[in-house]
């Protein structure tokens, strides 16, 4: 990649990341420059790999005459008839292929993996309690109370008074525990974005990049003064004229 | 008077924070302070010592499925990841199933790879992006080469001697997901528990407390969630990199945190006794 590309690339980068963080301050035009450039060129780069898909899996065998793939394919093309409301029944074939296929799939997979395979794990260390340490057992047990309790909190058949209301009252407890981890694993996360973002524009304020993140940024606070200035003394004009 | 001042605390314009922020952010990335992830967590460790034992010329399978929203966080694990695996001369296949991670796959074999001299089609191979993961990996349990006969540039992956002797999972060592989607979820199901494959995955922060389940039973041997796992990777494997010097300014950004809610709080208590 030539230098000059680099720097541009640069100046690209730190441009769109200070246009948009410029809406933490207000609304801008800057800032609707690079919202719709982002969903253009995201859109962009999704059509263009999934043509390359359709190239690969369906135009090449065609043109090897591998005439099966034809039958996916319309299958797949008739899911599109959804927008001609004549033909629209088309997609119903595709639609049940798809329903019966994942269906297969899906079931019996989610089943063993995310409740049977489960199950298991709350149950199982019981299975070794004579070899469980004092530690292992509560936690063991903490886990098992815990899975009983927010299970009841999502049993609605049953009304939620007396000892239900109790135990269900402790499965909020739990929950609360597992959101105020995901918040904090959740503002963790935010911030990681937010350096990944500032560590790019430190990396770009470099002379080896013209020093494109203060030239930006500097561009930028200018128009805001100028346009606050501008802006206030339109509103001074007008409260005049009214 | 007190009040007021403290109202004035509770009702401070948020782009003051967002300012202080940037400040703290900033000032950890230009005068970095060394705040190391010292305590490594257990699923960390895990995935690492999984790895470490994995004999040499082991193929593993690579699936890294970020894209720029969740790269800062991703992209150092995915680094570390590949540099331990080459650092352990394992075989490498990467794969895909997010369309907007292949730009970001190439960019990182333009550089781990040449730091341990690994050559392309010997030691590690990029396959293309596939749409229908689920399908793609059905397939795979059966023959790899009917969905991935051809490499990103559409090259015969048959002949690549990366690929000697791999047909379908019963010859891969270990799946890798790197990822910001559910697709994680999928692997353990329709690959790991399904065909008895081992699993390490990599996730972003705000998902990692959705996967205790499943390293509880197993179903995972190791988990690196968000920075943070990045950072106690790269201690482990003892290549620093994005994902160390991003905790210096996750240590501050949290302290900082910390302290506008104590702050917060500590006001609301005085209001509400004043």
């Amino acid at each position: 990649m030539s230098h000059t590309v680099l720097i541009a690339g640069a100046w690209i980068s730190a441009g769109l990341t200070i246009f948009l963080f410029s809406f933490l301050y207000k609304d801008n035009p800057f800032f609707k420059i690079a919202e719709h450039l982002y969903l253009g060129a995201g859109m962009g780069w999704w059509c263009q790999i999934y043509f390359g898909v359709l190239q690969e899996k369906v135009w090449t065998p065609l043109t090897h005459h591998e005439w099966l793939v034809l039958l996916p394919a319309l299958l797949g093309l008739s899911l599109i008839t959804q927008f001609i409301p004549k033909i629209s029944w088309l997609s119903r074939y595709g639609f049940t292929f798809l329903m019966g296929y994942g269906s297969g799939l899906a079931i019996p997979a989610g089943l063993a993996t995310d409740f049977i395979n489960q199950i298991g794990g709350t149950i199982q260390p019981f299975a070794n309690l004579a070899g469980m340490t004092a530690f292992t057992l509560f936690n063991s047990v903490l886990m098992a109370v815990g899975v009983i309790c927010v299970l009841i909190y999502f049993f609605f058949s049953l009304e939620h008074k007396g000892a239900i209301k109790k135990v269900s009252n402790v499965g909020i407890y739990f929950l609360m525990i597992y959101f105020g981890a995901a918040f904090g694993n959740t503002v963790m996360a935010r911030f990681s974005l937010l350096y990944g973002r500032f560590d790019s524009l430190y990396t770009f304020s470099g002379k080896q990049y013209l020093y494109a993140t203060q030239v930006i940024l500097i561009a930028m606070v200018t128009y805001f003064i100028l346009h606050g200035f501008l802006t206030r003394n339109k509103a001074d004009q007008d409260e005049e004229a009214a | 008077m007190l009040k007021d001042k403290l109202n004035a605390v509770l009702k401070i314009d948020r782009r003051w924070i967002f300012l202080a922020l940037t400040v703290v952010l900033f000032g950890a990335i230009i005068h970095p302070l060394g705040l190391l992830s010292k305590n490594i967590a257990r699923d960390t460790q895990n995935a690492y010592e999984f790895m470490d034992k994995i004999p040499a010329g082991s193929f593993i399978l690579l699936d890294l499925d970020y894209d720029p929203s969740t790269a800062p966080e991703l992209s150092p694990q995915a680094m570390a990841v590949a540099r331990h695996a080459f650092r352990n001369n394992l075989r490498v296949g990467v794969v895909t199933y997010s369309a907007g991670a292949t730009g970001l796959i190439e960019q990182l074999f333009a550089v781990v790879p040449g730091e341990f001299k690994k050559e392309y089609g010997k030691d590690y191979v990029i396959l293309p992006y596939q749409p229908n993961a689920v399908a793609v990996m059905t397939q795979m349990a059966s023959d790899l080469y009917g969905i991935y006969d051809k490499d990103k540039d559409g090259k015969d992956t048959r002949s690549m001697p990366v690929m000697k002797g791999i047909q379908n999972y019963k010859n891969i060592s270990l799946v890798v997901c790197i990822a910001g989607t559910s697709i994680t979820d999928i692997w353990v199901a329709y690959v790991g528990d399904k065909y008895n494959v081992p699993f390490i995955a990599g996730v972003t922060a705000i998902s990692q407390p959705g996967y205790g389940p499943y390293l509880q039973k197993k179903q995972m041997r190791g988990l690196l969630g968000g920075m943070k796992g990045a950072a106690e990777y790269e201690h482990l494997i003892k290549t620093p990199g994005k994902g160390s010097s991003g905790i210096d300014a996750l240590s501050l950004a949290h302290v900082m945190v910390a302290a506008l809610i104590i702050v917060s709080n500590i006001a609301m208590v005085i209001l509400k006794y004043l």
